[in-house]
């Protein structure tokens, strides 16, 4: 761990030009209208850690109704657009935040709900809680209370919708622009050998979304302790008995 | 028929198929809304929902299967509609049948499954499975419906039948010739639309949408676009066999809307049943109800 705090964790943030237009106007008539249905229909994946888990059903259900506004759960991160993460965030918890969000398909919104996903509220002092969650994965909404009521928690995606319309929700980018800084947190919390099954690096390199801030010292260690990703091996009772005559 | 008029009713009938289809889906939200007391979504929801799946920048693909599976799922329901006849557009109507559309109506589940054996998640496998076995729960009642109505109409030529009805007035209906196959079929008719209590496969909360867990982007909206077909198909059937067809849209709509409307509202009431107790109820009730309805057909 000693050698980990050597290496500094920079992040240079650089303001992404949402507003990017296209000479045709066709096809900004087109980018409109595709950005106006991402805002209008977003499933939404909760990862309910904590204890603002219990204001999502008011919101849900009858008395405030997010179908209203086209919002409704999904249960994979294949199919989510918003991964919620409502409460604190434990070392355990988080990797398997990290381990859902990579697999979300882009664009994606993470939304941190509660003080604890904003500076670790009353865990603060805790050792296993990681306090800020905007240092691991990029956050584009934080809806801050202890714990914030239905209707914050709406409102909150009425702020998130009006973003995605006008186009300034793109943090997601921002998590293959800055993967090293990401990486980096991520590394000091779980030890040099962390990796996840989902390839950020090609990832950018399709999106076109590589900076000089994607590769660093840190993902220079991610590659050093890859393993190549193996399916598990699919093995019928023939095989089993085997395996199990070897061992015996 | 010439070819070119031939070639436009092809065209036509899955589009309109599909323009229904979401209507539908939006009626079957609304309902579930207002049993649970919510306002529901606004009007154009489903098809917000199909641009933006459309419109997701990763396409997660696990391979060539999976791709095609997806186009089988469509493929099939959109060849089902051109073999059935609805007011004004025949297509292959007279050249299919019954028999043919039963057929047809299984490419889309053993599409998904060939889509789904590719993306290797357990919880796919384990709903296509449940898929398939509920599948071959409720279409052997179906088969019976069929069966009956073409023996009391004469012929399996939806058309026909259409018109058969039409001509001999409301005494005439299927509804009223043998309303023991009537019930059977609105008793299977969730399980087709794979709505509850039947839609075990899919339990968002057990195995995470099943069939669909593995799904995203553009192989979701492909979904999307196969449920609008899913609901459209079961209720111009039942329509078909039962209420006398459709000389006209402005009579034929609102029997489909209402044969799709009768299966949703008592669908949000129930929970699901397990697979085993789907087989079970499928074989029991409404194979009995339909052996005795073809036995009271056929005297």
């Amino acid at each position: 761990m000693n050698e980990l705090d050597k290496i500094p964790v920079r992040q240079e943030i650089s303001v992404a030009d949402g507003s990017a237009k296209r000479s045709n106007p066709l096809a900004n008539v087109f980018d409109e209208l595709v950005r106006f249905c991402q805002s209008r229909s977003m499933f939404m994946l909760h990862y309910c850690t904590g204890c603002g888990a219990i204001e999502l059903p008011p919101a849900m259900t009858s008395r405030f109704d997010m179908e209203r506004l086209g919002i409704q759960p999904m249960v994979t991160p294949r199919q989510a657009d918003i991964l919620l993460i409502t409460g604190y965030v434990s070392v355990k918890t988080l990797k398997r935040i990290i381990l859902t969000y990579e697999q979300m398909p882009s664009p994606k919104y993470v939304i941190g709900i509660c003080s604890c996903t904003v500076n670790g509220g009353m865990y603060w002092q805790s050792y296993a809680t990681a306090k800020v969650l905007r240092e691991y994965i990029p956050v584009d909404i934080y809806i801050a209370g202890c714990m914030p009521r239905p209707e914050a928690v709406i409102s909150g995606l009425r702020d998130l919708m009006g973003d995605i319309r006008s186009g300034r929700a793109d943090n997601w980018k921002r998590y293959f622009q800055n993967y090293d800084y990401y990486l980096g947190n991520q590394q000091k919390l779980f030890g040099e050998d962390w990796q996840t099954p989902t390839d950020i690096i090609a990832e950018a390199e399709h999106y076109g979304l590589m900076t000089d801030q994607t590769l660093g010292e840190h993902t220079a260690l991610l590659q050093k302790h890859q393993q190549p990703l193996e399916a598990l091996e699919f093995s019928l009772g023939e095989k089993r008995e085997k395996i199990q005559g070897e061992n015996r | 028929m010439p070819f070119s008029e031939l070639l436009v009713e092809l065209l036509l009938m899955p589009i309109l198929a599909f323009v229904i289809g979401l209507v539908m889906v939006l009626m079957m939200r609304r309902i579930g809304a207002r049993i649970q007391r919510r306002v529901g979504p606004p009007v154009l929801q489903p098809i917000y929902d199909i641009i933006k799946l459309y419109s997701k920048e990763t396409q997660i693909s696990h391979g060539l299967m999976h791709e095609i599976g997806i186009i089988m799922a469509v493929g099939g329901y959109i060849a089902a509609e051109t073999l059935l006849p609805v007011p004004g557009l025949d297509g292959l109507a007279d050249k299919g049948g019954a028999v043919t559309l039963a057929y047809m109506l299984m490419i889309p589940a053993l599409g998904m499954a060939l889509g789904v054996g590719q993306c290797a998640n357990p919880n796919g496998s384990i709903g296509i499975s449940r898929a398939l076995t509920a599948m071959l729960a409720y279409d052997i009642p179906f088969i019976l419906v069929i069966f009956g109505a073409s023996y009391v109409y004469g012929t399996t030529n939806l058309a026909e039948m259409i018109s058969i009805q039409q001509q001999q007035g409301v005494s005439s209906w299927g509804i009223v010739q043998m309303p023991i196959l009537a019930i059977t079929a609105l008793l299977i008719l969730p399980a087709i639309m794979g709505k509850h209590p039947f839609e075990i496969y899919v339990a968002p909360s057990e195995i995470a949408t099943g069939p669909m867990v593995e799904m995203s982007g553009k192989f979701m909206g492909g979904l999307f676009v196969m449920q609008c077909f899913q609901l459209y198909t079961a209720g111009v059937i039942f329509t078909t066999l039962f209420l006398g067809g459709g000389v006209y849209w402005i009579t034929f709509l609102p029997k489909i809307f209402l044969v799709v409307a009768i299966p949703m509202s008592v669908a949000y009431l129930f929970p699901r049943y397990r697979t085993e107790d789907v087989l079970r109820l499928m074989w029991k009730w409404p194979m009995l109800l339909g052996l005795i309805g073809l036995a009271v057909v056929m005297k």
